[in-house]
């Protein structure tokens, strides 16, 4: 752990000095240099609330994040609303209510501690807890004193975005899951290691005058200890197997079980009868690595799932309905169609509808993944989810809630997520044969020994009964994945599925979505040419383009740090923007717009915004979705391991043949939408290809959840993050090729894993059945397999 | 020799007492958030300092 702040890095947020940025805190008597105006008022706040302690304990390998805005927090007065409110808040009495609410810039101890503290000093919070592993805060408060909007703004001034997210309830079930496996190991670690201690008084000679009085005592304290394992601790296995059982199948619990009991009720048997062998040691010893197995493999489940939970922070749609002549907030859901909203400038439009104001421009990139405005006129449709990005809207409304487009891409991510092929687990068809062995060879022991030797019969079944245990093998699966799970998150990949290792396998084509997966999904200034003095061409577009609200407006607007500013500025939509510079005209469009005074004029084939002024064209630039440093590299090194490359787009068939070619990708199916990407995965699938897919915007959710196997980025929409198995949190996509060779290196290693535990369970077989293993050989050998397979898999956690 | 037969039922008894503590932990939320008690300590102790220091300078 880093303990001093870098030189150049920001004292608060760790983010390297912009150049020209002087600012500074005072810490304990010196001046801490800082970015930017939100981190020094994060950090002043800090300071100036006695907090200091955070900065002395707080772990700096991990990345802070930047802090919230100022301007960010006058929108949260939406989470007093009542209507709001009612989804995620519990009252608790008269007037105190408590929720519990994501907060995903926790990185460490020190961040709870900072937390909780500032929450103590506000008054009216009852009670406040922080919990670093979920990234959550759970807070009780009372309402007439402090509104949760201001609780919300108060850890907004200390650097933490917290917000409501949607509770799930598959959540809860494996927090109790959880307890209860913390519960029964404790209790099978404690029993094991009294099993083993008298165990080793039995076998070694320990204890040197042991008689037989005492051998049936030390017999009965282990049976004392090993009963709690068998009955309590053991029941997860119990009850998986029997539910495999009634599902008409096999899962690898069901051998287990049988050699659990087996073994219990034959030693239970010895013990009374005085005479034979007994296994507790093995049978506890067993139940205590299969447990931690399953512990990790759920733990990884949790963390995944937590994850997710936490993306689907709880987004409170207030509509402003017009009513009686004025208006009115009222939450989304209450709206009801052919009522009049008004949506102003930035907000999101909480429901479908009609356009009544003149003309509008609005971002639906949310629904098309592409970040250009659309030009509506009156009597056009818009789509709830879509961003206002022109002056005040007047819409009625068509369609609510659950009626919505966006509804419609939910309900289509839900059935393609329904009619994804399911693999069979490989475990699970190893376990059926394994089941049938088993028991015909402990059947065959007990017959011929009872011709044989009938008074050796039942121990002789009985060693082999502990020698087949799958122990090794039930963990030989687990342990791998929970090995790749934990070293995909130290790479930042978070894993959500379990299809991965299934079907990596025969995995043969990748499907890419174009905008915001293989580009970045901004625009930015590629290349420019100039025909006249740089310095003023750059001052006039950055003073031109800082009027302007075209997306691609925001990528030249920096161009110059002392923009000229213009007059008479006039916007032509869908053409470019017009202005007097000092009694010059100029004109910022695109080439139709330049040629309508230069009509002999030829741009170069790529640019596509020209500056311009009445006597000569100034300036050309080409201002495209820049394509990620990486995406080639990924592409060719798909094609060389033989995988086929696709790439599906909403957007046009010119645009995305360019990108195709530069790329070289395999197959470009362009102008698609969310039904036709569906179409085209469940097509490949038909022909039995094995498809996986890459996208992050919304409507890539439904595509996402069809796919064999599907992954996104963090910064992608909630529902693509919902939708996807696996989620790249670093934002690079050389991590997909990461992701493949982690598959394929953890299904290396679990057949490792396989032909080890067999191969010793078989080998150990025909001994077991001569009668020849002591107990003391069987508990060895087994926990030595165990700890063989663990080991192998421990290789993943390497990098 | 005989001595075991007193020993190993009080060594049972203290495995229980064991048990009953570890499961009273479990519920009362002890292991929900392993990552952060190790730094608990750490973060009131030094706020405690913090206070006297300033209580001193202010008697200063």
């Amino acid at each position: 752990m880093a303990s001093e702040v870098e030189d150049g890095s920001c004292f608060h947020c760790l983010q390297p000095i912009p150049h020209g940025i002087e600012l500074s805190v005072a810490f304990q008597g010196e001046d801490k240099a800082v970015c930017c105006a939100g981190c020094q008022a994060v950090a002043e706040t800090i300071i100036e609330h006695g907090l200091t302690a955070y900065y002395k304990h707080r772990d700096l390998d991990k990345p802070q994040q930047a802090p919230l805005l100022p301007e960010q927090l006058k929108e949260l007065d939406v989470y007093d609303n009542p209507d709001v409110q009612s989804d995620f808040v519990r009252k608790t009495g008269h007037n105190s209510k408590q929720t519990t609410l994501t907060v995903n810039n926790i990185t460490c101890g020190a961040c709870a501690w900072l937390i909780e503290r500032e929450l103590a000093k506000t008054p009216g919070i009852i009670k406040s807890v922080v919990n670093v592993s979920n990234q959550r805060l759970h807070i009780e408060w009372n309402s007439d004193v402090v509104k949760l909007s201001d609780i919300i703004a108060r850890l907004a001034r200390i650097g933490y975005q917290a917000l409501p997210f949607q509770q799930n309830q598959i959540e809860a079930d494996i927090n109790a899951r959880r307890k209860g496996f913390i519960k029964r190991l404790g209790v099978a670690g404690l029993a094991t290691m009294q099993v083993m201690m008298i165990a080793f008084a039995l076998y070694f000679g320990v204890v040197s005058d042991l008689d037989s009085t005492t051998q049936q005592y030390l017999w009965v304290v282990s049976l004392v200890f090993a009963t709690p394992v068998i009955f309590y601790s053991g029941q997860p296995f119990y009850k998986s197997a029997l539910k495999s059982i009634q599902a008409g199948s096999v899962n690898m619990d069901v051998p287990v079980s049988i050699a659990l009991i087996g073994a219990y009720l034959a030693s239970l048997y010895a013990v009374i009868i005085g005479r034979g062998e007994v296994y507790f040691e093995s049978i506890s010893m067993f139940t205590f690595f299969l447990l931690t197995g399953r512990f990790l493999e759920l733990l990884a489940k949790e963390k995944a799932l937590k994850f997710s939970t936490n993306r689907l922070t709880y987004m409170p749609n207030l509509a402003h309905r017009e009513y009686q002549g004025g208006l009115e907030d009222i939450a989304a859901k209450q709206l009801k169609v052919n009522d009049t909203i008004v949506i102003k400038p930035g907000e999101t439009i909480p429901a479908d509808g009609v356009l009544l104001s003149d003309k509008a421009a609005v971002d639906e990139s949310l629904l098309t993944g592409e970040s250009r405005p659309v030009t509506k006129a009156t009597g056009d449709g818009i789509v709830a989810g879509s961003v206002n990005q022109s002056a005040t809207l007047r819409i009625k409304v068509t369609a609510t809630a659950q009626q919505t487009v966006l509804a419609g891409i939910v309900a289509m991510q839900d059935a393609a997520l329904a009619d994804k092929p399911k693999v069979q687990k490989a475990i699970d068809h190893i376990a059926q044969y394994f089941v049938m062995t088993l028991l015909v060879i402990a059947a065959g022991t007990f017959l011929v020994w009872s011709w044989i030797d009938p008074e050796h019969a039942l121990w002789v079944t009985l060693a082999v009964l502990v020698a087949t245990c799958p122990c090794a093998l039930s963990l030989a699966a687990p342990t791998s994945i929970t090995g790749a799970v934990h070293r995909l998150n130290r790479m930042n990949v978070l894993v959500k599925g379990a299809q991965l290792l299934e079907s990596v396998k025969q995995l043969d084509t990748v499907v890419f979505d174009k905008t915001g997966t293989l580009t970045f999904g901004q625009f930015k200034l590629i290349s420019r040419e100039d025909f006249s003095d740089v310095a003023k061409t750059n001052a006039i577009v950055s003073g031109l383009e800082q009027r302007s609200e075209h997306p691609i407006a925001a990528a030249l607007a920096d161009l110059s740090e002392q923009p000229i500013q213009p007059d008479e500025v006039k916007n032509h939509p869908g053409q470019g923007i017009a202005a007097c510079i000092q009694g010059t005209d100029y004109r910022l469009g695109r080439v139709e717009f330049i040629q309508t005074w230069h009509p002999n004029w030829r741009a170069k084939p790529h640019s596509n915004v020209i500056l311009a002024s009445r006597q000569a064209v100034l300036a050309e630039f080409q201002v495209d979705d820049q394509v990620r440093e990486d995406s080639h590299e990924v592409i060719s090194a798909l094609k060389r391991q033989g995988i086929r490359t696709i790439m599906l787009t909403g957007d046009s068939d010119a645009r995305a043949q360019k990108l195709a070619k530069a790329l070289g990708v395999d197959e470009v199916l362009s102008e698609q939408s969310p039904a036709d990407k569906v179409d085209t995965i469940k097509r490949l699938q038909q022909q039995s290809r094995t498809v996986w897919m890459v996208g992050d915007g919304i409507n890539d959710s439904p595509v996402l959840a069809q796919a064999d196997l599907s992954m996104t980025f963090a910064h992608a929409s909630d529902m693509a993050q919902t939708a996807a198995d696996v989620v790249l949190l670093n934002d690079q996509l050389t991590r997909v090729l990461d992701v493949i060779e982690t598959a394929r290196k953890t299904r290396v290693i679990m057949r490792e894993n396989f032909i080890w535990a067999a191969g010793y369970n078989l080998s150990i077989l025909p001994i077991a059945a001569l009668g020849l293993v002591a107990p003391w050989a069987a508990a060895l050998g087994m926990s030595l397999s165990s700890l063989v397979v663990v080991a192998n898999s421990l290789r993943l956690y390497r990098l | 020799m005989s001595v075991i037969y007193a020993l190993i039922p009080v060594a049972i008894l203290f495995v229980i007492l064991a048990v009953v503590i570890f499961f009273w932990a479990v519920r009362s939320n002890q292991f929900e958030d392993i990552e952060r008690q190790g730094m608990n300590i750490l973060m009131d102790d030094d706020d405690e300092k913090e206070q006297t220091k300033s209580t001193h300078d202010r008697s200063d």
